[in-house]
């Protein structure tokens, strides 16, 4: 039986199982879309089935007879005059369900990236508030040092509690990107961790090239 | 594709609440007025002449659905493929995921091919599972070009710490006309 991994903490705070750095660390590469993803194909799948169904029945797949009825059906009316009162409620229930999940999408949608602070312990009555701007430009400025970086920018994302950084380097093209990662985490990573006080800081990096130096056309 | 449907979600889900309030609204407005046949804010009551007088095989009907499943299809393919295109690197500690875009990949390999000798041009496509390259080398080429070629990308994925190695595919052309 093996134990997972953990990260010891000086300070003496509770100790994050590896996966779960990981897990946050795959995170913070990009705000998530899987919410929008799956809404997305459930509409796609409820609009594909019906539509498909409508134009089957139109062409005479389940019976001629069928097909030549009138679209707002006599049977289906009296069906609904029967029990108005149930075909109202349903019908509300259906379009208050509509508003509340409408607009939690689009309110999801459209609310932007957090960016959260870090609140240092300075004592029992001190708490050191390092806002997420300050924090993420100076990794940044120190990550823009290390050569073969070009640029280099950095944002703090997920929330008050469980803060993780998202970095992106912009690379020279004959950069060492072992040499570049490994300095990332030995001189910028470690040090940013030490300074906020912080057991671990998971961190997505993203590696782009660097296109805005083109060599001269002319020597 | 991401940001199709980062442009999407919002539009859809404004479209749901405001086909709910409308269904609210008309329903509401039709129980409390039991005596006017006029829609609050919908003419529904148009509508509703309408397709009591159109079946199901009448032209529109037919098109609209269509068109309905053709959108609904449209919807599914850009959940489905939203997803995060990038190749995975190994980081230097478990904290932290490095990724890099296919593009990124493609660049440095195909920078490395075109200073191969006796390659004029190179094309180079990358998933995260493969690498092809189709490299156009100059007429009377070496016969072992190919093999120089493929190991010269082997020697660019060497240096990567890449989480999974894709597998490479080489394709030479022979360029005509003067070098």
């Amino acid at each position: 039986m093996t134990t997972p991994v953990t990260h010891g903490s000086k300070s003496g705070r509770p100790k994050i199982p590896e996966a779960t750095l990981r897990k946050r660390a795959r995170a913070a590469l990009a705000r998530s879309a899987a919410v929008d993803r799956a809404l997305a194909v459930l509409v796609g799948l409820v609009l594909l089935a019906a539509g498909t169904l409508v134009a089957l029945l139109s062409y005479g797949v389940f019976g001629t007879g069928r097909a030549a009825r009138p679209v707002l059906d006599p049977l289906i009316v009296d069906g609904l005059r029967a029990q108005p009162d149930a075909f109202r409620l349903v019908s509300i229930a259906v379009g208050v369900l509509l508003v509340i999940v409408g607009l939690t999408w689009a309110a999801r949608s459209l609310r932007p990236e957090r960016h959260p602070d870090l609140v240092l312990d300075g004592g029992p009555d001190t708490a050191i508030v390092i806002s997420s701007s300050a924090a993420a430009d100076a990794v940044a400025a120190q990550a823009g040092g290390i050569p073969g970086v070009r640029r280099a920018r950095a944002r703090m994302v997920g929330t008050d509690e469980v803060p993780a950084l998202r970095v992106t380097l912009w690379l020279a093209d004959d950069a060492d990107i072992r040499d570049v990662l490994t300095r990332l985490d030995d001189e910028v990573l470690a040090a940013a961790r030490t300074s906020l006080g912080l057991t671990a800081l998971p961190v997505a990096v993203r590696l782009e090239l660097d296109v805005s130096a083109h060599p001269p056309r002319v020597a | 594709m991401r940001m199709l449907l980062r442009l999407l979600a919002p539009l859809i889900g404004l479209a749901m609440a405001a086909a709910g309030v409308l269904i609210v609204i008309e329903v509401i407005a039709a129980w409390l007025r039991r005596n006017v046949v006029t829609g609050l804010v919908v003419p529904w009551h148009h509508w509703r002449t309408a397709i009591e007088n159109v079946t199901w095989e009448d032209p529109p009907v037919p098109g609209i659905a269509i068109a309905v499943a053709v959108l609904g299809l449209l919807l599914v393919l850009v959940g489905l493929l939203a997803r995060r295109s990038h190749i995975t690197l190994d980081g230097p500690a478990p904290e932290i995921t490095v990724v890099t875009a296919p593009r990124v990949l493609a660049r440095l390999i195909g920078r490395r091919v075109r200073s191969t000798e006796d390659i004029f041009s190179a094309s180079v496509t990358v998933s995260p599972r493969k690498v092809s390259v189709l490299a156009q080398a100059f007429d009377e080429a070496r016969p072992e070009l190919r093999d120089t070629v493929h190991g010269r990308v082997d020697e660019m994925l060497d240096e990567l710490p890449l989480h999974r190695r894709p597998r490479v595919a080489v394709h030479l052309q022979e360029r005509q006309g003067p070098r």
